[in-house]
């Protein structure tokens, strides 16, 4: 079997391929815009999850823990901790760090107001109703 | 060296170096607090050493892409840099910068960061990778904009060659496609959505670019293999790579609230994202069986056969081995997670960087390859590394099949502290595996420092 | 493809590159295709009332389109094979014969796909909407990419680019164009038909 093998063509190739599955990555997100709605919980996003968001973004809760799955493996799964804990056991929890346990992983304390507390909180309410294709397996997360 | 501008890459090859020993300094910090678990609280919380860690590996990769293609675009343009002093004057910004950014995660705490440096008025920090200050953040856009233009510049007066497009290509896609870490959106689903926009399509798009260009650069140089063999191999394989990479994205979209189709897209296009890399392997090994010389430096060479090898074993099977939906529902966001991307990282973009500077280094420094013994030396260290990240990686892959079965697939589920403590043994294993890393970093530096010139400097290339 | 070759040597028609790329896009459905067979495995049941809802009859009629494309498409190639060096001109009207077919499967499957969506079909509205939509959208898009190839050979043919000398470019075309035929006489049975 002899063929030819040329460059140009490999090029041609190249672009045209990238700019097909490119397009189609744009379709399917282009539904999956139409889809969000039910599936994202946004009905919910009240201006107290919204400053929520923000307190869990400025103490960089994600460089220990995860959050639907994605972040540091360092310390548990968050996105399902309302259902796992309730919310009255997350704030007495945060207000208890660190533990001082010897040898134990420590988590800084962030002196949050109450009214901080209750927005971190109502984020995570807000996480743990997003439909996730029931992810994580078990409560542990 | 052909042209006397290629000079720029020095600096950046060297911080890129410095910053690489930086990175592993807190991965060994990070390790350590694994299985010491208050080892530098409260001075050194855990998130902190991540994103320094993290984000140092971002940035010297950086350094060394961007070194790289100073390095490469007037060779392959033949001609000089547009501009030289652009050049250097965007290495001192970013380094310095750099050196900013790390300095406030290190001793400002995080809110207190993100208040000074204007995350009220667009609030991008505290999402993974993405943990930079606003003005950081703009500030990367600015050098890159810099560098884009200096390099485009210098391509466009002169030769344009296949490498060199890809190359470009590469560069203006990771521009691009940072521009979504300026967009936050308060929903957490479409945040999650587009930061994978930048993450994903940086590491499995178009830095893939970036890697083949670099890569099939070194190859014409060290096996002397015709160019036009090499370019249209080269096109091959990173259309492979895209084909399958960019809907390949689906398999991050399984879990955060996307339609439940991409678990079908995601595995369908991923579970074909190991072929790109397999192509890479097999590329890479027979253009050096059919080399048209011996080329001095035998170090550089095996950097390259190491890339072939690392990146597919890291990203293609170690991906593939988490990357189907059925098997992701249990392992997503647990060790194995960690294990992939540790050998991914290092298989393809660290070896990549550590092959054009193997390569780059000696010529920048007036011959065409070190000596003998620093030569030994450095391939010392390809070994030590590449085999504790090995180590690493299998420790943690260990780590991560115990904590799925506990935490997750058990009938009586542990909690994942009680599992952490569980898997103990593998983190302590994985932490001395790092020290032998840190040693093999440590032999890579030595081999910079040994007498450099000697028998193996053939004429000047 | 066709086997009219005289020369002595086996040669493969059309670019290297081109097989490349093909062999990447079969592998793509091929797994698609497994990834249906296990899902119908699943919900068989399911699968069998939602097949009934498609229109079968839409569906042989594109398969005859792009069967005759395919036809034409060969036509083509063989006309600018044994004409003179520069005179593929002549074998221009077989391509734009492929060509209407290939828009008439297009212009079938929009209203296919008008109907689908009024009565609610989407990615999302069953597992076997999420596979019918997904993989005859997936092929759909690779008949618009054949067709602007196929456009492309044909404005070459008129400009005289392609002869005996010169086939590799429209053998590369039209061997995609093949592939896209292959798969959708995969396709249609399986998602259509079989059950």
């Amino acid at each position: 079997m002899s063929g030819t093998f040329t460059k140009s063509m490999a090029r041609n190739i190249f672009y045209g391929g990238t700019v097909f599955f490119f397009l189609l990555f744009l379709a399917l997100t282009f539904d999956s815009h139409r889809e969000f709605p039910k599936r994202d919980n946004s009905q919910n996003l009240t201006p107290e999850v919204i400053a929520g968001k923000k307190i869990w973004e400025t103490r960089n809760c994600i460089g220990c823990h995860t959050l639907l799955g994605e972040g540091a493996y360092f310390a548990p799964e968050l996105g399902n901790v309302y259902t796992r804990r309730g919310p009255d056991f997350i704030k007495a929890w945060i207000q208890a760090q660190p533990t001082g346990t010897h040898g134990r992983r420590q988590m800084p304390q962030f002196n949050l107001s109450e009214q901080e507390l209750d927005q971190l909180v109502a984020f995570l309410k807000y996480a743990s109703e997003i439909k996730t294709g029931n992810w994580p397996p078990n409560i542990e997360g | 060296m052909q042209y006397k501008s290629q000079a720029v890459a020095k600096p950046y090859f060297i911080a890129a170096i410095g910053l690489f020993v930086g990175q592993i300094v807190f991965g060994l910090i990070m390790g350590l607090q694994y299985v010491i678990g208050d080892f530098l609280f409260p001075a050194l919380p855990f998130n902190v050493a991540r994103m320094v860690h993290t984000n140092l590996l971002i940035v010297w990769l950086l350094f060394g892409f961007m070194g790289a293609a100073y390095y490469m675009v007037p060779e392959e343009s033949e001609t000089e840099l547009f501009s030289p002093k652009l050049a250097l004057a965007m290495f001192w910004i970013f380094l310095v910068a750099g050196a900013l950014t790390i300095v406030g995660y290190l001793f400002v705490p995080y809110a207190t960061l993100a208040q000074m440096t204007g995350n009220d008025i667009l609030a991008t920090m505290g999402r993974e990778f993405l943990e930079q200050p606003l003005i950081t953040k703009v500030g990367i856009v600015v050098v890159a904009l810099a560098f884009l233009f200096n390099i485009s510049m210098t391509m466009l007066r002169g030769r344009k060659t296949a490498i060199s497009m890809v190359l470009l290509l590469g560069l203006w896609g990771l521009a691009i496609f940072f521009l979504f870490s300026f967009y936050n959106p308060h929903n957490l689903v479409k945040d999650k959505y587009y930061w994978w926009w930048v993450v994903h399509l940086w590491v499995e798009g178009v830095w893939e670019l970036i890697l083949g260009a670099l890569l099939a650069f070194v190859l014409i140089k060290v096996t002397g293999v015709d160019r036009e063999v090499i370019e249209k191999w080269l096109y091959v394989i990173i259309t492979l790579t895209l084909v399958t990479g960019i809907i390949g994205t689906g398999h991050h979209y399984y879990w955060i609230g996307a339609p439940e189709y991409w678990q079908w897209w995601g595995s369908v296009f991923s579970a074909l994202e190991p072929i790109p890399f397999f192509a890479m392997t097999v590329f890479a090994f027979n253009m050096v069986n059919r080399r048209r010389r011996e080329h001095p430096n035998r170090a550089a060479t095996l950097w390259a056969l190491g890339t072939g090898v690392m990146s597919f074993l890291g990203a293609g099977v170690w991906g593939f081995l988490h990357t189907l939906a059925p098997v992701n529902y249990y392992t997503h966001g647990s060790q194995i997670t960690a294990a992939h991307g540790h050998m991914a990282f290092y298989g393809a973009y660290v070896m990549v960087v550590l092959t054009i500077i193997s390569y780059a280094m000696p010529i920048l420094r007036g011959r065409a390859a070190n000596s003998n013994k620093a030569q030994v030396l450095e391939m010392w260290s390809f070994w030590l590394m590449t085999i504790a990240m090995v180590f690493i990686t299998l420790f943690l892959t260990a780590a991560g099949i115990l904590q799925v079965w506990l935490q997750r697939v058990s009938t009586t589920p542990l909690g994942f502290m009680a599992t952490q403590e569980q898997v103990s043994l593998f983190y302590w294993m994985r932490e001395w595996a790092g020290v032998a890393f840190f040693i093999g970093l440590v032999v890579y530096i030595a081999s910079f420092f040994v007498n450099g010139e000697g028998e193996g400097q053939a004429a000047t290339r | 493809m066709h086997a009219t070759t005289t020369l002595p040597q086996r040669r493969l028609a059309g670019d290297l590159a081109i097989w490349f790329f093909i062999l990447a896009e079969l592998l793509a459905f091929g797994v698609f295709f497994a990834a249906y067979a296990f899902a119908r495995a699943r919900h068989a049941a399911e699968f069998d009332v939602a097949q009934q809802a498609l229109n079968r009859d839409a569906g042989a009629l594109n398969t005859l389109l792009l069967l005759s494309a395919s036809a034409l498409v060969v036509r083509a190639v063989q006309g600018a094979q044994a004409g003179q060096a520069g005179q593929g001109r002549r074998a221009a009207p077989w391509l734009l014969g492929a060509i209407v077919c290939g828009l008439g499967f297009v212009g079938v499957k929009l209203g296919e796909y008008a109907g689908a969506f009024a009565a609610g079909v989407s990615l999302s509205s069953s597992v076997f909407h999420m596979f019918y939509l997904s993989l005859t959208f997936f092929h759909f898009m690779h008949v618009l990419l054949g067709l602007v190839i196929l456009a492309v050979l044909w404005a070459g043919l008129l400009a005289g680019r392609y002869g005996p000398d010169n086939l590799n470019g429209l053998e590369s075309g039209a061997a995609y164009w093949h592939m896209v035929d292959l798969v959708w006489l995969i396709l249609f049975p399986l998602v259509y038909v079989i059950h």
